[in-house]
């Protein structure tokens, strides 16, 4: 039991390293130029963009460090940047096996399909645990050192909230993975519908007679400027998340249990 | 219960029949060959073994268990070797890890001993191996962990002549401590060294299963006369004549009749040079393919 994980998150371990390492830089460079920007009016420019952009970037506030992050680092990086990643990685996992034939050997071990699945999908914990702690730590420290404080609860909140989120994402990618005949269509596909969906939550969501469509969008279920700036969130939508992830992910183990290899 | 049993196994795929209503039993303790020309449908039929795929109708049995049943395969599969013939280790990671994970799921008591005798260089990253060490390292997964029996699909390609021979000595001394052991192969020569018995298949069917031996008695002699064009024309008319080629002033062919027969023929006729000896084993191949294209690959893949 668990040696798949074992094997697995141990070769994880050097492209999570650099992938923490790159988007810690990233937070503490946006916490240093948040105080470079002190004394600055662009308040009055930021009151001045569209609506529709300012939804879609979740501008709320740049002169606080809440908002400052939550528009720079948890719009950008989180929800788009990371949610595209563990689609790809997820959209990889089975299908880059078959492709390369991996899977014939991995099948003739004595584990079922569905503990391989699992396990495999389990190794995604890594970078998704290791740059949440890393990056969440990383930042409260730097924001201290700049002279700013930022509530601890709600940084944590952001984070913890952000998991269901990614583990959607990635359970999307994991469907593409056993649907697709191709390693490169399903990666494709995988970061293509989590995609469309940010864009579907930040651009048709904000039109009310389209209003329902926000809600087929994980994003909408993820707010962390609302976390972040107002201290606001409730533990439906990470429920809702959650749900959704397993639904997926179950659907993911039905059809790689039937499919050929 | 035999260790493999097939039974009117069938496979689609989108109205292609990759196998079709195949049938045979690989007994306890014995080298079962599988051979066929590319595409004749052993990997398609050892997939079903392993329960990579489905059998669209039909079944399978692998140690005793059905191929539809999961759980009774998985617990099988702890007593199964398997050698694919794509070998897809992770190509970043040495062959000391690629192992240590084998053997962290199926055990590796034999693995040191294994690895005194196909020496892959298992310090080194696989994505620097040869296809000859990548096969090396699959032949010590696939044993490692002392397996009743060993599904084998091309297991030889890439060896060098030398380890090939090891190899097969390898097979010999296998069988002998009482393992059953399967492979496939499309050349004959190999299957001839280590076989106890073949299975013939061609397009997606079963043509034959026997022996080596009775394979090759009943493969008859194979003739090359020097004689007149009287005689060569005689002869290639005789009964029980099949593979008849021409050459300047001869003729050969396999002659499968009574040999009284064939020297009163022969008798009859101005004979300058007469060669009878045991027909090779692409012949007999061939006659089971006849005047299939892929036969002749078959034949002249060992040549």
């Amino acid at each position: 039991m668990f040696e798949t994980l074992r094997y697995e998150s141990r070769r994880r371990v050097r492209g999570t390293a650099i992938m923490t390492a790159a988007i810690s830089l990233y937070a503490g460079f946006t916490v240093w130029y948040f105080s470079a920007l002190e004394g600055v009016d662009y308040e009055q420019l930021v009151q001045e963009a569209p609506a529709t952009v300012k939804q879609a970037f979740g501008i709320e506030s740049l002169t606080t460090i809440e908002g400052f992050l939550s528009a720079q680092v948890f719009n950008f990086v989180w929800l788009l940047g990371l949610g595209l990643y563990f689609a790809y990685a997820a959209g990889a996992l089975i299908a880059d096996d078959i492709e390369s034939e991996r899977m014939d050997l991995l099948l003739s071990f004595p584990i079922s399909r569905t503990q391989l699945l699992a396990e495999t999908f389990a190794s995604l914990l890594v970078p998704l645990l290791a740059v949440n702690i890393v990056t969440g730590g990383v930042i409260y420290l730097l924001v201290g050192a700049i002279g700013q404080t930022i509530a601890p609860a709600h940084l944590v909140v952001a984070h913890v909230f952000s998991l269901p989120y990614l583990l959607v994402c990635a359970a999307i990618g994991v469907v593409a993975s056993v649907l697709a005949e191709r390693a490169a269509i399903a990666k494709r596909a995988a970061v293509g519908i989590v995609f469309a969906l940010y864009l579907v939550e930040s651009v048709v969501g904000s039109n009310t007679a389209f209003e329902w469509v926000q809600y087929i969008s994980p994003t909408h279920y993820y707010k962390p400027t609302q976390i972040l700036v107002h201290g606001s969130f409730n533990v439906t939508d990470p429920l809702v998340l959650l749900v959704t992830f397993v639904v997926l992910l179950a659907l993911g183990q039905f059809l790689f249990q039937r499919r050929d290899i | 219960m035999a260790p493999i049993e097939v039974e009117n196994l069938t496979k689609e795929y989108g109205g292609v029949l990759g196998v079709d209503t195949v049938s045979f039993t690989v007994e306890d303790g014995e080298v079962f060959g599988f051979l066929g020309p590319n595409g004749a449908g052993k990997t398609t039929t050892i997939r079903v073994l392993l329960g990579c795929i489905a059998p669209t109708t039909g079944t399978a049995t692998v140690l005793g268990a059905d191929v539809h049943d999961e759980d009774a395969l998985v617990e099988a599969k702890q007593r199964i070797g398997y050698l694919p013939a794509t070998l897809g280790f992770d190509e970043e990671v040495t062959g000391t890890t690629v192992l240590d994970y084998h053997e962290s799921i199926k055990g590796g008591q034999r693995r040191d001993e294994l690895l005194n005798m196909f020496t892959p260089p298992v310090d080194r990253p696989v994505r620097e191996y040869s296809s000859g060490n990548k096969r090396m390292l699959g032949i010590v997964q696939a044993f490692m962990h002392d397996p009743d029996l060993v599904i084998m699909d091309e297991p030889t390609s890439g060896l060098d002549p030398l380890k090939q021979e090891r190899f097969n000595e390898f097979l010999r001394a296998e069988r002998d401590r009482g393992k059953t052991l399967f492979f496939s192969s499309h050349v004959l020569s190999e299957v001839r060294r280590v076989c106890d018995r073949i299975g013939i298949l061609r397009d997606g069917k079963v043509v034959t299963v026997e022996d080596v031996d009775t394979l090759l008695n009943r493969g008859g002699k194979q003739v090359r006369v020097q004689t007149t064009d009287a005689g060569r024309a005689a002869l290639a008319d005789l009964d029980d004549v099949i593979e008849t080629t021409q050459f300047p002033d001869g003729i050969q062919f396999i002659y499968t009749g009574e040999y009284n027969t064939l020297l009163t023929e022969l008798s009859r006729y101005d004979v300058q040079d007469v060669d009878i000896s045991e027909p090779p084993l692409e012949d007999i191949f061939l006659h089971y393919y006849e005047t299939d294209a892929n036969a002749r690959e078959v034949a002249e893949a060992d040549v």
